[in-house]
């Protein structure tokens, strides 16, 4: 079995491999976080503590997922708050998650309503032993407007809260984020100039996933009615991406230091969130869908990416798909490129020649006789649309050609995926 | 003809693996586990895929079979980790078989070397034998740092695998590859040496620190009604000489099979195969006690054999073989250009100087009276396939390494 070193220094603190569990019930109590370490989570962001005074009053049920054919779990709603549990059985579990455990990284998350609240919580944990602060700026449920994501989405109070728990504790510090907002750079930036030293990212997306028909309400059902609440898993995964994108390389943020979440569940989401710029990773709904088990795959299939890559550090993968990321207009737009069948995969369904049809150009014709199709390089427009649809991957990519009265080799021109399918 | 018999049923893609392993429940404690006899951990490697990791599905097979993508194609997995399938409650277990092919076929085109030789320990190992019990503890051991040297009266390694499973089942290159692995680690195998007859048992176990009898059951048994009959043939002779000629040999114009196991549905498929039109099995098993597997008889059925179940051959003249049913009045009298006879295999242990009952070892596990020699394979008590064949190899080597301490030099 391979096996090389998965570690990566974070905000000065070590970890013996990237992989987290999110502010989350996966992380509720000593004896959750405890069986994540023994299965190999490198750390743990310990479900959000709010203030002793903070009343939690959960729903039942308060789970939704969306599905799409036959796969279930392709996104999750939650309706969930802070943690349940006494602020002093917290505590309690931080300090002897870190007792037993001192070589992994125990994360505090934090929320309070107030300044104070912020500074006492942070200098609680600080206290109970934890290694880092995340300050969760981002819970889109919560039943208080001065807590959760409506803070996260005004500059100004991340910034307020951000010192005040600089005040309370010198621990290296995450601000997490929300995406419920169109640009997150200002709120990054205001955590950044409280004195965060990097940011989490991202919470969970404001969301109705389900509609019930009969009761005429979301899902789920609390009593005959439901709530905006917020989404996560796979089905965030694109969004998350994108916003650690653009903070990457916002003048002024270059280098932020980023732990990326949202729908991570394979190595391969895991490399994704890495190149684009996040040095640690934090996981929830896939846990919860299939355990803490998960992280095997994902640590084993990491090792023989950065085998495969030559790659000795993980630190030498953070960010390196942020160069290769530009806006629309810098893209080259002097070629097309035409599909090309596999005749020896082709089992001749039709389904690129109803989407070329429909959704595309109408250069695919077909032979109803031998049922196969065939390109027409006069109306194709190369979008590869056919590509996707096709359920065999009889359909690659082609020939390559310079639109008309552009300059270009088109033998240099690089289009090919590497993923397996 | 010689096309249908060595194309291999075609395997998944990522994509379709995917869509195999996504029906699978990811079971807690999970049964198929438990239920390979190798310990090849299904239930692991199937997780692997799900989580598009199809190297480290590759890692759990390779580490805990070394004829992973063997074990794969010839398994008769409905009898051990599919039976045990928790998916068999709602509906079929999952193809087990085919997604370690898919692994196993992954593992190859991405030429990974998972397996290596541990650091040497000085000591010496013979095999006498290179099926796949042989080669398993072979590579147990090579793992665990002793030297090992293959004694094989054939010409080729691999025991059944090369002179027996039909090429259509188990592609020879699939086999010689899983060899390679072995020898690139280390294995010395010395071909066309019988022991107890081109080198004497005594002189092995004066050069090696301990001798594994691994010899299978190599040899056809025969009727005393089919003796001397020049129409007659083994199934383990015509499955040899088929497979080492990739199918390109003097066909029958028709031909009648005596046997109902396994074996004896390999030859009339693989006749089929090639183009004999006309093919009979006479099975002493009714239906009802059929021993070859389902897959293996169906296989048969769809390529048009015609089967007679409940007879025995009472008597031959020639090419005339009279059947007579072992419960109702009924006889039956076929003609046959050839007549092949799949009624089993036996042990040919001449001059080593162990004991057996049948072709098996008296008592359980792997010791012999001989405190230096020690038997494994279809020769050991328990199951006679493949994949017992990979543990029992496992098995051995791990006892030897206990008595001889190897695990000193870890
Ligand atoms: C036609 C056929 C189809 C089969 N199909 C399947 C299947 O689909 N699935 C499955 O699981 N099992 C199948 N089996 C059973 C399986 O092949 C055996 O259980 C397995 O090969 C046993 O392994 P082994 O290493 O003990 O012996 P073998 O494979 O018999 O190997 C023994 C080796 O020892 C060598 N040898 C013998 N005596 C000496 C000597 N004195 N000196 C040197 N070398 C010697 C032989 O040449 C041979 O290479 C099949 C068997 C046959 C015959
Ligand atoms: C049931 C549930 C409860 C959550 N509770 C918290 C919380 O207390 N604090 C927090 O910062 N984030 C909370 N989150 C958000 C997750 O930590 C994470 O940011 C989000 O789910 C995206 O990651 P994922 O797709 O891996 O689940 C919660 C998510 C879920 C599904
Ligand atoms: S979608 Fe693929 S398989 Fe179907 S007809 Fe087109 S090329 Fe053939
Ligand atoms: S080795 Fe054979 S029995 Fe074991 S899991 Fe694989 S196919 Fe099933
Ligand atoms: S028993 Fe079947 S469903 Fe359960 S883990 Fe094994 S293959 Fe999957």
């Amino acid at each position: 079995m391979i096996n090389k070193d998965l570690s990566i220094d974070f905000l000065g603190v070590h970890f013996e491999n990237p992989f987290c569990l999110s502010s989350s019930p996966v992380g509720n109590c000593y004896e959750m976080c405890a069986k994540a370490f023994d299965e190999g989570w490198g750390g743990i962001v310990f479900k959000t503590i709010g203030p002793e005074d903070f009343e939690i009053d959960e729903v039942s049920p308060r789970f939704d997922e969306l599905t799409k054919e036959g796969t279930p779990f392709v996104a999750f709603k939650n309706m969930e708050q802070i943690a349940e549990h006494p602020l002093k059985q917290n505590l309690a579990d931080l300090k002897k998650l870190k007792e037993n455990y001192p070589d992994k990284v125990v994360i505090a998350s934090i929320m309070g309503p107030t300044e104070e609240d912020w500074e006492e919580l942070a200098r609680l944990v600080t206290e109970a032993g934890a290694d880092m602060i995340e300050m969760n700026l981002s819970c889109p449920q919560m039943t208080s407007h001065a807590m959760g994501s409506d803070v996260g989405s005004n500059p100004p109070l991340v910034e307020k809260y951000c010192k005040a728990v600089k005040r309370g504790s010198d621990l290296p510090m995450m601000a997490k984020m929300t995406p419920n907002i169109t640009d997150m750079v200002p709120a990054a930036k205001a955590a950044m100039a409280g004195g965060a030293d990097g940011i989490a990212t991202i919470n969970t997306v404001k969301s109705i996933a389900n509609v019930d028909l009969e009761k005429k309400t979301a899902l789920p059902i609390v009593n005959g009615k439901s709530s905006i609440s917020g989404l996560s898993g796979k089905a965030v995964k694109p969004i998350a991406l994108r916003f650690i994108q653009q903070l990457r390389v916002a003048s002024g943020l270059e280098q932020l230091p980023i732990s990326g979440i949202g729908g991570i569940e394979t190595w391969e989401d895991a490399v994704e969130f890495i190149l684009m710029g996040s040095t640690t990773l934090q996981v929830t709904t896939s846990v919860m869908q299939y355990g803490y088990r998960i992280v095997e795959d994902m640590k084993n299939g990491l090792m023989h990416y950065m085998e495969e890559q030559g790659v000795e550090h993980l630190s030498e993968l953070v960010g390196l798909a942020n160069k290769n990321i530009v806006p629309a207009e810098d893209l080259d737009r002097n070629y097309k490129m035409y599909p090309e069948i596999d005749w020896d995969k082709c089992i001749g369904c039709g389904r690129c020649f109803i989407s070329c049809y429909d959704g595309a150009h109408q250069a695919i014709s077909w032979d109803e006789k031998t049922r196969r199709p065939s390109i027409d390089t006069s109306k194709c427009v190369g979008c590869h649309l056919c590509a996707l649809v096709c359920p065999v991957h009889a359909i690659h990519p082609g020939k390559i050609v310079m639109k008309e009265g552009r300059e270009g080799d088109p033998s240099k021109i690089d289009v090919v995926s590497q993923r397996l399918n | 003809m010689t096309k249908k018999y060595e194309t291999e049923a075609p395997g998944y893609t990522m994509t379709t693996v995917m869509e195999e392993a996504a029906r699978c429940l990811l079971c807690h404690d999970a049964p198929c586990s438990a239920a390979c006899p190798a310990h090849t951990d299904p239930a692991k490697f199937i997780r692997s895929v799900r989580f598009r990791n199809v190297k480290g599905a590759a890692e759990t097979i390779r580490e805990n079979n070394a004829l992973g993508a063997i074990c794969a194609r010839v398994c008769p997995t409905e009898k051990y980790c599919e039976l045990a399938c928790s998916r068999s409650g709602i509906d079929v277990p999952i193809d087990i078989g085919g997604i370690q092919r898919y692994v196993t076929d992954f593992e190859q085109a991405a030429d990974m070397h998972i397996l290596h030789k541990g650091d040497s320990n000085g000591m010496h190992i013979a095999i006498i034998g290179s099926g796949p019990a042989g080669l398993q503890s072979a590579t147990t051991l090579l793992e665990k740092g002793y030297s090992v040297d293959i004694y094989e009266k054939n010409a080729k390694a691999g025991g059944y695998l090369t002179y027996g499973i039909p090429e259509y089942r188990l592609p020879s290159n699939i086999v010689d590859y899983e060899i390679k692995r072995i020898t690139d680690m280390g294995a010395n195998i010395h071909f066309n040496t019988v022991i107890g007859q081109d080198i004497t048992m005594d002189q092995l176990k004066a050069d090696n620190d301990a001798v594994i009898v691994a010899i299978g059951a190599s040899e056809a048994k025969i009727l005393p009604i089919f003796e001397n009959n020049d129409a007659v043939e083994t199934a383990v002779s015509f499955l040899a000489r088929t497979k080492e000629a990739k199918g390109n040999i003097e066909l029958p114009k028709d031909a009648l099979v005596i046997g109902g196991g396994d074996v004896a549905m390999d030859v009339v498929t693989t006749l089929k195969n090639l183009g004999v039109e006309h093919v009979t099995d006479a099975a002493y098993e009714q239906f009802d006690e059929f021993r070859a597997s389902k897959k293996e008889l169906a296989g048969a059925e769809r390529e048009g054999v015609t089967i007679i179940d409940g007879y025995i051959p009472e008597s031959v003249d020639g090419h005339t073989v009279t059947l007579k049913h072992r419960h109702i009045n009924s006889k039956m009298t076929i003609e046959a250009d050839a007549i092949i006879l799949a009624i089993g295999q036996e042990t040919n242990a001449k001059n080593l100087g162990i004991r057996l009952e049948h072709g098996e070892a008296p008592s359980a596990g792997y010791k012999t009276r001989d405190p230096k020699v020690f038997i494994t394979g279809d020769i050991a008590q328990g199951d006679k396939t493949v994949v017992y064949a990979v543990q029992k190899g496992k098995e051995v080597a791990d006892e030897i390494d206990s008595i001889l301490g190897g695990n000193r030099h870890d």
